[in-house]
């Protein structure tokens, strides 16, 4: 160690350029806020292990694998050219692009030598796979390692080349009665190490024993899969059939709901009644509707409303999205899936009690879905336009990516099904949609969209056999009109409908008349209305109504009619508001006891009867969830460090750590208010000499502060200068400084 | 975006449409994967079943072809996952063949261990596999050839079948075309039929489907088995057969309740088959009486359940269905294609008639009001009698009488369901019934009077909704029906479909009682022919105008001189 080599990682991160310093900033942002006052706080906040853990969590297999030779060093520190020799398989290029990546982060510090930060030596429990030293584990090996190795029995031996391997530590199989277990002879041999009642480790020399010339284990390099390439044209074709699809078919679910809501459980999602329900309605599997429940959800267009908040609604931006085109359509449900903390491939996995999970369910929430969504996806973007991989490489590829995070790669395949289903990707190529929607949002996927699907049709073709087809998606107002008019027998590209008797007497109960139900067909139609169609909205319409039903609060009846013509003209009783429906009745929409009371006031003398028939009303809008705001359960990601934000931190940091150096200069404290002489002499002799000083001072809101100003004049009880920190020209108060003290300029590195 | 004439639906149906100047290129693209369901006006109706879909499979066809026509043909993008279930779909068949193996005579064998051992554990096939003879191969029980087929088919796994087909007792059979020649469409057909070994025919009623088996058989040039629907019928395929082959009277017989002739050509009844004494058929021999090399399944919509069963023993014979309809009110649809074996011809009733060989068809309902006292009887009758009492209502005799009036020189058919009706009928407008009890040597006397123009009205029971040739029959009028049956429907209107000679309409009317049942009824009757491109007219009795006047039947827009 050369001796004017850095001693800290302090030390070392002051003699950085400032370049250096806010690469490790962008690196590892989690240090950069609030900005560290000094390059010591700044060593210690890297030191805090959730820091570290994060940024070892982000290397990949070959920069970690660097590391661990560093670890594993027997001495603190090595220098880089023993690291060359330690992973023979590695190129150069490699290894010091590791190297960098390293001390950029500052998780390995020192330029002649490579040091491993203590916190960092703690976060990586095993590394390369390697136990602990014998002496660490307490365990007594035998003097002649090799030989007691040697002599081992070959089940024996197999024991401990499987602990050699990727995971030190074994679980410790059961044994009845202490029975003699290949496991437990080498436990008493020495050769293992208990480390708790149930898992045995390998003392980190007999790993490496094993593993003998190549103690690092093969060089782990990037995985290089095939690139899987298709016509960009078909691709993004097939996109959009995926992505009409997943549009209509959300769409309709939501009508579904729309006229009938499905209850919400008392453990939250959808039961498996609702479940059934829509999925014969829709005629798709369980699953599938699982899927569309949970992508309607996601995108803010389902959640629990009506009045006792029990039931599953369409929201007011279904209302919205209704209206939009297709392609904005599809973006909203890509962008709501794509920034989901939902899993939906986890509808109907049991879980330990055997209780299946249910659509919309709050089990299915995973705060890391949206994360690994997007890495898995951004591996694909990277690809060239038209080119992806195959799922299984891409995990492979995640894995090296980020080995430490590997168990969180398990939903990868199920995400990368559901993007297929949308049509981000297709066998394993995003689409330009797909690359829009990572790039650029809802707005991106949108555009990718647009001009792939079809234009909607404000028109239908009527056939002899009453069935009307609609050769397009539909204007939203027409498919209302439709929805009402006929039943729905098909749908996908186009939307078969079919009048019926029922269908066109909904209509007329709707409150349509025959005559606008004709002109509405000889508008919407483009072929000539068959002659069966309008016969049979003159068949149905001549039937209707001819039993009339209303809804009234009371009567009043008599056998008497003169009377009854005498109540319902005589004035006194117009608060009644008695209509005559029969002779022989009055009706009234008030109450049974308000006519009563009406009618004694009025000096006659009626008597109530029982109520019979009920009252129906059918509810007079339609019913909607209030909604939440779309992504709301999503935490927003961390305000990205921009470059100006990193310069400013690290000039902050040089400016403490240049007020750390000048604390060792003569300070002068004083009582706040009370400016004694020595301030005011240390200030003129700094203004005089121009010699920066370090302030402690007191703002007008009271927070305290240090900083290093370069005085440029003393005057009236102001100072004025220029703050390092800030980087800008102030003036202070000469009463609200608390210290003073003379920056040594010699001392500053 | 295309201008592609299809547009597939997410339930797998396809819309094809007709206007576009692709339509015709695409929709022989599509036929050989997809059934036609509906051809109304604009918008034909075609689906993808795993039937069709296996079907293609066992003519030729591949997944990319069919993934192909759908993406090249389709106005808008296809649904990836419907493409990938495709072509899963048809990736099924052929996992399972049918052979003869040289030593254990018929086997299941299989390119796929997993799939056998996932049917030979499957309850409903199990019990007609024999031994395992090796991993991939177990036996089958000869006779178990079509239930077998059957249930692979209903568990998702067709089986191949190359064990192929018995020749059968050859016998000289030659079509003389000497006065006639055999349509394109038709040979079509028969070579369509031919190619697959097995499979039904479908063509409207009225486009020669006599024809299309009477060259089956030479085709097949082998003893013919004629499985018809009544003995009329039966002796009018026997007249067709002397008269359009080389096979004279002496060797077509007649295997019905009088006789039981059995010839190299034999023509049976379903009703004599199935025929039981003491719970036993007793006319099954008859399969056995000869080597038959192909039988012939007229009317195969009609197959009773018990031919059904006596058909699963015959899967080493040709076998040909014949049909104008195949909608089986019992939904067995499925059953015959499996059992007989799939669709091998099908057209559009509206394509032949484009081309002249069927008659274009003016189909008419007509509205009758019933009087009071006819609502009110309707109004408290019996729900089970109401169709009833609508449909032979008195008031519609007068209507009746006017619709036949409109056409006093066309030889004209009444149509009813009601015995009673039709004998009122026959009353009041002096026409000769002919219903179930008619003997056959009456009926052939009547028919044969009506063919020769001697009587120029026929009232008839639903014994004539079936195989009766009446060429003249140029007015059919349907009084009732069986409830809503469609295909009697459509049978019903091939009464009148033959081509007339000097290539005029024909009129088909339904008349039926307003506001009632009968309406209703009605309305899903048309269903069929509507789907088959036929508008129906709807007019008001009131309105019905006679001969010469505005809007007759002789009616043209400009004055004719």
């Amino acid at each position: 160690m050369s001796p004017e080599a850095p001693a800290t990682l302090a030390a070392w991160l002051r003699t950085r350029s400032d370049e250096h310093l806010a690469a490790l900033l962008a690196a590892r942002p989690d240090v950069a806020r609030p900005a560290p006052s000094d390059v010591v706080a700044l060593a210690s906040r890297l030191a805090v292990p959730v820091s570290v853990d994060r940024a070892l969590d982000e290397l990949d297999a070959a920069t970690l694998q660097v590391l661990d030779v560093v670890l594993l060093a027997p001495t603190d520190g090595l220098p880089p050219d023993e690291l060359v020799a330690a992973l023979p398989g590695v190129p150069d290029d490699v290894l010091t692009a590791a190297v960098d990546r390293l001390t950029t982060r500052a998780l390995l510090w020192g330029d002649e030598v490579l040091h491993a930060p203590e916190p960092v030596r703690r976060a990586v429990r095993h590394p390369a796979g390697l136990g602990r030293r014998a002496a660490d584990l307490r365990v007594p090996l035998p003097a002649d390692l090799p030989v007691a190795v040697a002599e081992l029995a070959p089940e024996e031996r197999t024991v401990l080349e499987k602990l050699a391997g990727d995971r030190p530590v074994g679980h410790l199989p059961d044994s009845p009665n202490g029975a003699s277990t290949p496991a437990r002879r080498l436990l008493q041999r020495g050769l293992l190490a208990r480390i708790d009642a149930l898992n045995v480790e390998l003392p980190r020399e007999i790993g490496l024993l094993l593993r003998g010339t190549a103690p690092y284990g093969p060089p782990r390099r990037r995985p290089e899969p095939a690139v899987v390439t298709k016509d960009p044209a078909t691709l993004d074709r097939r996109a959009a059939g995926a992505a009409l699809e997943s549009v209509g078919r959300v769409g309709e679910l939501l009508v579904l709901l729309e006229e009938e809501p499905a209850g919400l459980l008392r453990s939250g999602g959808v039961g498996v009644r609702d479940q059934k329900r829509l999925a014969k309605a829709l005629h798709v599997a369980e699953p599938e509707v699982a899927w569309l429940l949970e992508l309607a959800f996601t995108a803010g267009l389902l959640d629990v409303g009506g009045p006792h908040r029990d039931e599953w609604l369409p929201t007011r931006a279904y209302d919205v999205w209704r209206e939009q085109d297709l392609a904005d359509r599809w973006a909203v449900l890509a962008a709501g899936w794509l920034e989901a903390v939902r899993l939906p491939s986890l509808v109907g996995v049991r879980d330990l009690a055997g209780k299946s999970t249910n659509p919309l369910s709050p089990e299915l929430v995973r705060h890391t879905a949206p994360a690994i969504r997007r890495s898995a996806l951004a591996v694909l973007a990277e690809q060239p336009a038209g080119s992806g991989l195959a799922p299984e490489d891409l995990t492979a590829l995640l894995r090296w990516r980020t080995p430490r995070r590997a168990d969180r790669l398990a939903p990868v395949p199920d995400m990368l099904t559901e993007a297929a289903r949308l049509g981000v990707l297709v066998s394993g190529v995003l689409s330009t949609a797909g690359r829009g929607l990572l790039a650029a949002g809802e707005d991106g996927a949108a555009d990718g969209m647009r001009g792939l699907l079809p234009e909607p049709v404000d028109h239908v073709l009527a056939q002899p056999d009453l069935s009307l087809v609609a050769p397009g998606p539909l204007v939203a107002e027409l498919a209302d009109t439709l929805a009402v008019v006929a039943d729905v027998e098909s749908s996908g590209g186009a939307t078969v409908f079919r009048v019926s008797e029922g269908s066109v007497r909904r209509t007329l109960d709707a409150g349509w008349s025959a005559t606008e139900l004709h002109d509405f067909f000889a508008r919407a139609s483009r072929t000539p209305v068959p002659q069966a169609l309008d016969y049979l909205i003159a068949d149905v319409a001549r039937q209707h109504g001819r039993l009339r039903v209303g809804a009234i609060e009371s009567y009043v009846r008599s056998d008497d009619h003169g009377l009854l013509s005498q109540v319902q003209n005589d004035r006194r009783t117009a608060s009644a508001e008695l209509r005559r429906l029969a002779p022989g009745v009055l009706v009234s929409g008030l109450g049974a006891d308000e006519v009563l009371t009406v009618l004694r006031e009025a000096g006659y003398a009626p008597a109530g009867e029982n109520p019979g028939g009920a009252v129906l009303t059918r509810p007079p809008a339609r019913p909607r969830a209030a909604g939440r705001r779309t992504g709301s359960e999503s935490h927003p990601p961390p305000r990205p460090l921009g470059p100006e934000e990193v310069a400013a931190t690290v000039r902050e940091i040089r400016a403490g750590d240049a007020a750390l150096a000048a604390r060792r200069g003569e300070a002068v404290r004083q009582v706040p208010g009370v400016t004694t002489a020595s301030t005011l002499e240390l200030l003129s002799r700094a203004v005089r000499e121009g010699v920066p000083v370090w302030l402690g001072y007191v703002d007008a809101q009271g927070s305290g502060s240090q900083r290093v100003v370069q005085p440029v004049s003393l005057a009236g009880g102001f100072l004025s200068g220029y703050d390092e920190r800030r980087g800008e020209n102030r003036t202070f108060a000469v009463h609200r400084i608390t210290s003073v003290a003379l920056v040594e300029t010699d001392d500053a590195g | 975006m295309s201008d592609g004439p299809l547009i597939v639906q997410s339930d797998k149906t396809l819309l094809l449409e007709v206007d576009n100047p692709l339509a015709r290129e695409c929709r022989a693209a599509i036929a050989p994967f997809a059934e036609l369901e509906r051809s109304p006006e604009h918008v034909h109706t075609y689906r993808v079943t795993p039937l069709a879909l296996w079907n293609a499979r066992a003519a030729g066809h591949d997944a990319e072809q069919v993934v192909d026509a759908l993406v090249r043909f389709s106005r808008y993008p296809v649904p990836h996952a419907l493409l990938v279930d495709i072509a899963d779909t048809m990736d099924r068949y052929g996992r399972l063949t049918l052979a003869n193996n040289p030593v254990h005579g018929l086997v299941l064998t299989t390119t796929d261990k997993a799939v056998l051992a996932e049917v030979v554990r499957s309850k409903k096939v199990a019990p007609m596999l024999g031994a395992r003879i090796d991993e991939d191969t177990v036996v089958v029980h000869p006779s178990e050839r079509g239930r077998l087929k059957q249930a692979l088919l209903k568990v998702g796994w067709p089986a191949e079948d190359l064990a192929g087909y018995v020749d059968g007792q050859a016998h000289p059979i030659e079509l003389d075309q000497s006065s006639w020649h055999l349509r394109d469409y038709q040979q079509e057909a028969v070579e369509g039929f031919w190619a697959g070994g097995s499979g039904v025919v479908v063509l409207p009623c009225g486009a020669g489907k006599t024809l299309v088996g009477a060259a089956a058989m030479a085709e097949a040039k082998a003893t013919t088995l004629i499985l018809v629907t009544n003995t009329v019928s039966g002796r009018q395929w026997k007249r067709e057969l002397i008269a359009r082959t080389s096979l004279t009277e002496e060797e077509i017989g007649e295997y019905s309740g009088e006789r039981k002739e059995i010839r190299p050509v034999t023509i049976a009844t379903y009703q004599v088959i199935t025929t039981r004494r003491k719970g036993e058929y007793r006319h099954l021999d008859l399969f056995d009486a000869q080597d038959w090399g192909l039988i012939v399944y007229d009317e195969v919509h009609l197959l009773p359940a018990p031919i059904f069963r006596l058909t699963a023993d015959l899967q080493s014979r040709r076998r040909l269905g014949l049909t104008a309809t195949l909608v089986r009110e019992d939904g067995r649809e499925d059953d015959v294609f499996s059992l007989i074996g799939p669709k091998r011809y099908d057209a559009p009733w509206k394509d032949i008639e484009s081309q002249g060989y069927i008659a274009p068809a003016e189909c008419v309902e007509v509205r009758v009001a019933l009087d009071d006292e006819e609502r009110m009887t309707y109004a408290v009758a019996e729900p089970e009698e109401r169709y009833r009492i609508a449909a032979t209502a008195h008031s519609k005799l007068a209507v009746i009488r006017r619709v036949l009036e409109r056409h006093p020189d066309e030889q004209k058919l009444v149509i009813g369901a009601y015995l009673d009706q039709l004998e009122e009928l026959g009353t009041a407008l002096d026409a000769p019934v002919i219903q179930g009890s008619t003997t056959n040597r009456e009926r052939e006397k009547l028919f044969d009077a009506f063919r020769a123009g001697e009587v120029k009205t026929l009232v008839v029971s639903k014994v004539a909704n079936f195989s009766i040739d009446l060429p003249e029959a140029a007015v059919a009028v349907q009084v009732s029906g069986t409830f809503g049956s469609r295909q009697e429907e459509a049978q019903r209107l091939g009464r009148v479909l033959r081509p007339k000679a000097d290539g005029r309409q024909a009129h088909f009317y339904t008349v039926v009682s307003r506001d009632t049942l009968d309406s209703e009824y009605a309305a899903h009757r048309q269903r069929f022919l509507a789907e088959q491109g036929y508008a129906y007219t709807i007019v008001d009795a009131a309105d019905l105008a006679g001969p010469g006047e505005v809007n007759g039947p002789d009616w043209v827009d400009e004055p004719a001189d």
